[in-house]
């Protein structure tokens, strides 16, 4: 058996409730579909118990009525594990990983800066990407946001 | 904050950085104490733009992520959208890639050499190296037309076949480049005074570089062996022979040291590449419209691991693209490598980690124009400052553009 | 009263010492190119550097204290132009000798290290305090090894007096190989003095931007700009007055020739410097300073004492 077929044997063994969510897409590439309520559980495990010690990013998604996140964690042979889980947009948040990562600290901050999504336990810091002076629910990389949503005489009186 | 304490900004603008980012520095006397960092000057909302567009336009833009390692950002994508729509890349377009991937390591780091000499007052380190780099240069021009932006990629292949007598040319190329990177060693490893600069500054042991996340080079250099070219292959590089350069310094000077001899291992692939290369077409043919799916693709940049995620959506437009450049990784080390250190370490180390923050941010700047604020000045009105200005000074430069013809007036 | 005119303005005074300093900086320039395998500058450039900067605005910062921060250019300009006066060029003697005047040049060139601190600490900005501070605490690195290098063949002529220790020298020429550890001495300690890499600490443009120059502009950094130029031409006089006295004798054309040719020695040595090092850290270069060359210099004034003692008598 492959070392992806028996990650994801473990995963399903661990974790029943995921049995029908995890493909091998190809060599070195593990998709899991997780709920929101059973993230933290099962991202602690992938991360102590079965090594995915690198992060490589965090994706964030518009899905329409809900924002999705991937989590790409890699192995340091090259097994990546990209962890997919889903919140209810301006209403649900989820948990920093900042615990396990501090590199994540950037990547979340984007999150909260494009996405507009909510992190929990995120530290205190500068924004990231955008512009201190960036008006508040303009989120560009949602699917309805355009440029023209945005007051330029706005932006500049916060500048 | 400590009374005497006193607060340094280092950006958006400021000699040491080659493009805008901005560094607070709180300084004790020349000692540095804390240092936060505040990136996004370059963001220009790449990701979004991607969206907009179909996918053979999103490969010309996402080459322009970065000047430097355009064709890192590019061939990421494009793998990624190739292990979605399931195609079979030929063989000799998979070479052509690895040689002009690490033909643009050797130009990235040599680029960097020289860089890290001008940090440290070197200017002779610059002028030499850069000089060298002019061969690499030469032969990626010759190769795609481009010094930079090489548009070599294309979905399903590369555009340019390589000929036999471009190949002797690469050779002839690598031949000297060798010669001149064996005295880069020399050097780095006899030259007392960049020792001096070098040894001891910006310190990231073992433990700290894979618990903040470096990649790369500066990964490497504290002797975390991680190297996606090995570890996660792509292109050719699985059937390739090299050695992964990993040393224990874990400061700026063995970050000196693992570039100049992954120079010498680029060397290596590129013979081999050479050598090895199979007969065969370059392309096949893509469809138009990439099938529902999505593929993470990683690539070891000169910088780093650069990590692309596509989902497509059916459509001729993807419907995400996320980029994670290397030096978001990196940078994040940077204010625990200068902390208690020297004012006159700031710029070498932050130029240890080769920096690239275009690749980093991927904003529009949204300053001014319209804002009517007293304190911005126009473009039209700086302009008419100037004129009026040096009229006082008895110069009339007004009717100048009516004199010699402007392009463009 | 014609001759004192002619010698403030034409020669040694403004005319030949600006026109001889842009030389110095061109020759400096050309040479560190060749020598970084570059083209360089073509020979009118450092005048069209200074044309230019004349031509532009002076911007003098709100905070900053403006009596101070436009009066300081002058006196380093007026500092080292004095300096020209007191050292011997292509004769023994220099334009206005006196006694003692050996320690008046040396003070009259240390003026500019004063006037970039001023200049830069009342500029009040971050960058340019810092380098006002590094420049100050370089000042005290190097000055003492500089005195004492040129203390050391002033004590074994036995007088102060620059006119007067050439003359020594002149009859005593063997007695100048003694002397030439002090001129590696000098050389380095010219180095700090001139802001030079690898001492370019209080203006190291990677870190602080332009250090004590950072806020200045115009026709204000042109002087500051020319007074260093002067301030390398009057150092490397003075150098090559202690250091190389020969050819005094050889008349006016030909010992002007050879004053010359000396002068662009020491400047030759200085570019060279400039292309092989890397910039040192301020606490690397007071290690270097006060741990090997100001000891250095203090044995070799040592040795230049028992010397004056046994043989010459």
């Amino acid at each position: 058996m492959s070392e992806e077929d028996n990650i994801k044997q473990q995963l399903t063994e661990k974790f029943a409730f995921l049995s029908e969510k995890i493909t091998v897409k190809r060599a070195r590439r593990i998709f899991a579909d997780i709920p929101l309520a059973n993230f933290p559980e099962v991202f602690d495990y992938a991360v102590k118990q079965l090594k995915f010690s690198i992060l490589a990013a965090i994706t964030g998604l518009d899905e329409g009525a809900t924002l999705g996140f991937i989590y790409h964690i890699a192995r340091e042979n090259g097994i990546v594990l990209n962890l997919h889980t889903s919140t209810v947009k301006d209403k649900q948040a989820i948990k920093t990983v900042t615990g396990y990562f501090p590199a994540a600290d950037a990547y979340e901050r984007e999150l909260v800066d494009l996405f507009g999504a909510q992190v929990e336990g995120l530290p205190q810091g500068n924004r990231y990407p955008l512009p201190d002076g960036w008006p508040a629910n303009q989120f560009p990389l949602r699917k309805d946001w355009n440029v023209e949503m945005l007051d330029k005489k706005e932006v500049n009186k916060n500048a | 904050m400590h009374s005497h304490d006193f607060q340094i900004p280092i950006g958006p603008q400021h000699p040491a950085l080659k493009e805008p980012e901005s560094f607070l520095l709180t300084m004790h006397g020349e000692k540095i104490t804390s240092m936060t960092v505040r990136l996004g000057y370059n963001h220009r909302g790449i990701e979004k733009a991607c969206e907009a567009q179909s996918y053979i336009q999103d490969i010309y833009l996402i080459e322009r992520v970065c000047g430097i390692c355009s064709h890192s950002h590019a061939t990421c994508f494009i793998q990624a959208i190739e292990e979605i729509a399931g195609l079979a890349v030929p063989k000799r377009a998979l070479y052509i890639r690895t040689l002009i991937a690490e033909l643009e390591r050797v130009h990235s780091h040599l680029l960097w050499l020289g860089v890290a000499g001008h940090e440290i007052g070197f200017d002779t380190l610059l002028m030499y190296t850069w000089r060298d780099r002019e061969v690499v240069m030469d032969i990626l021009a010759l190769l795609t037309g481009n010094r930079v932006n090489y548009s070599m990629n294309t979905i399903g292949g590369v555009r340019r076949d390589i000929t036999a007598e471009q190949k002797q040319e690469i050779l002839k190329a690598t031949d000297t480049l060798e010669e001149r990177t064996k005295y880069y060693i020399q050097i780095a490893t006899e030259e007392t005074t960049i020792i001096k600069r070098l040894s001891g500054v910006g310190m990231l042991l073992y433990d700290d570089a894979v618990n903040l996340g470096a990649v790369g080079p500066t990964a490497r250099a504290s002797g975390v062996d991680r190297d996606i070219r090995r570890d996660d292959p792509y292109a050719a590089y699985g059937e390739l022979k090299f050695n992964v350069i990993t040393d224990k310094h874990c400061d700026v000077y063995g970050r000196a040291v693992v570039r100049v001899l992954e120079l010498m291992e680029s060397y290596k692939i590129i013979r081999q590449v050479l050598a090895d290369m199979p007969e065969g077409p370059i392309t096949v043919k893509a469809p138009r419209k990439i099938p529902a799916g999505e593929a993470l693709s990683r690539y070891e940049a000169p910088r780093g691991e650069d990590v692309h995620y596509v989902k497509a959506n059916g459509t001729d437009r993807p419907e995400r693209v996320k980029v994670r450049a290397p030096t978001l990784a990196n940078v994040q080390v940077v204010a625990h490598m200068l902390k208690d250190r020297y004012l006159a370490d700031m710029p070498i180390v932050i130029a240890a980690i080769d920096p690239c923050f275009s690749c980093t941010d991927r904003l529009t700047s949204l300053r001014d124009s319209d804002s009517g604020s007293k304190n911005y000045m126009t473009w039209p009105a700086l302009r008419s400052y100037s004129i009026e200005w040096h009229r006082k000074q008895g110069i009339d430069f007004s009717d100048l553009n009516k004199k010699f013809k402007v392009p463009g007036n | 009263m014609a001759n004192v005119l002619f010698n403030i303005l034409i020669f040694p005074g403004f005319l030949f010492a600006s026109v001889f300093s842009l030389t110095a900086e061109y020759v400096d320039r050309k040479l560190c190119a060749k020598l970084q395998n570059r083209v360089g500058p073509p020979w009118y450039q450092p005048l069209a550097d200074f044309i230019k900067l004349l031509a532009k605005e002076d911007i003098v910062p709100q905070q900053a204290d403006s009596t101070i921060f436009t009066l300081m250019p002058s006196i380093a300009f007026t500092a080292t132009l004095t300096a020209f006066f007191c050292i011997p060029l292509w004769q023994t003697q220099s334009v206005y000798p006196f006694s003692s005047d050996l320690i008046v040049v040396l003070y009259l060139l240390t003026i500019p290290t004063l006037t970039f601190f001023l200049g830069g600490w009342y500029a009040r900005s971050v960058f340019s305090m810092i380098g006002a501070a590094r420049a100050i605490i370089q000042l005290f690195a190097y000055e003492i090894p500089l005195f004492l290098s040129i203390l050391a063949p002033a004590m074994l002529a036995g007088t102060l007096s620059l006119s007067e220790m050439t003359v020594f020298y002149s009859h005593h020429p063997w007695l100048v190989l003694l002397n030439l550890m002090n001129f590696a001495i000098a050389l380095v300690a010219l180095l700090g003095k001139l802001e030079k890499t690898p001492f370019d600490i209080p203006e190291a443009e990677t870190e602080i931007v332009a250090g004590t120059f950072t806020e200045y502009s115009g026709r204000l950094l042109a002087f500051f700009r020319i007074a260093i130029d002067m301030e390398m031409v009057a150092g490397s006089s003075l150098l090559a007055a202690v250091f190389l006295p020969f050819g005094f004798n050889l008349g006016p054309a030909l010992g002007f020739i050879l004053y010359l040719a000396k002068v662009l020695f020491v400047v030759a040595l200085l570019s060279l410097a400039r292309t092989i090092f890397a910039r040192l850290r301020i606490d690397q270069m007071i290690n270097l300073c006060w741990k090997y060359i100001a000891p250095a210099a203090f044995l070799l004034l040592v040795v230049d004492l028992i010397v004056k003692g046994f043989i010459v008598k």
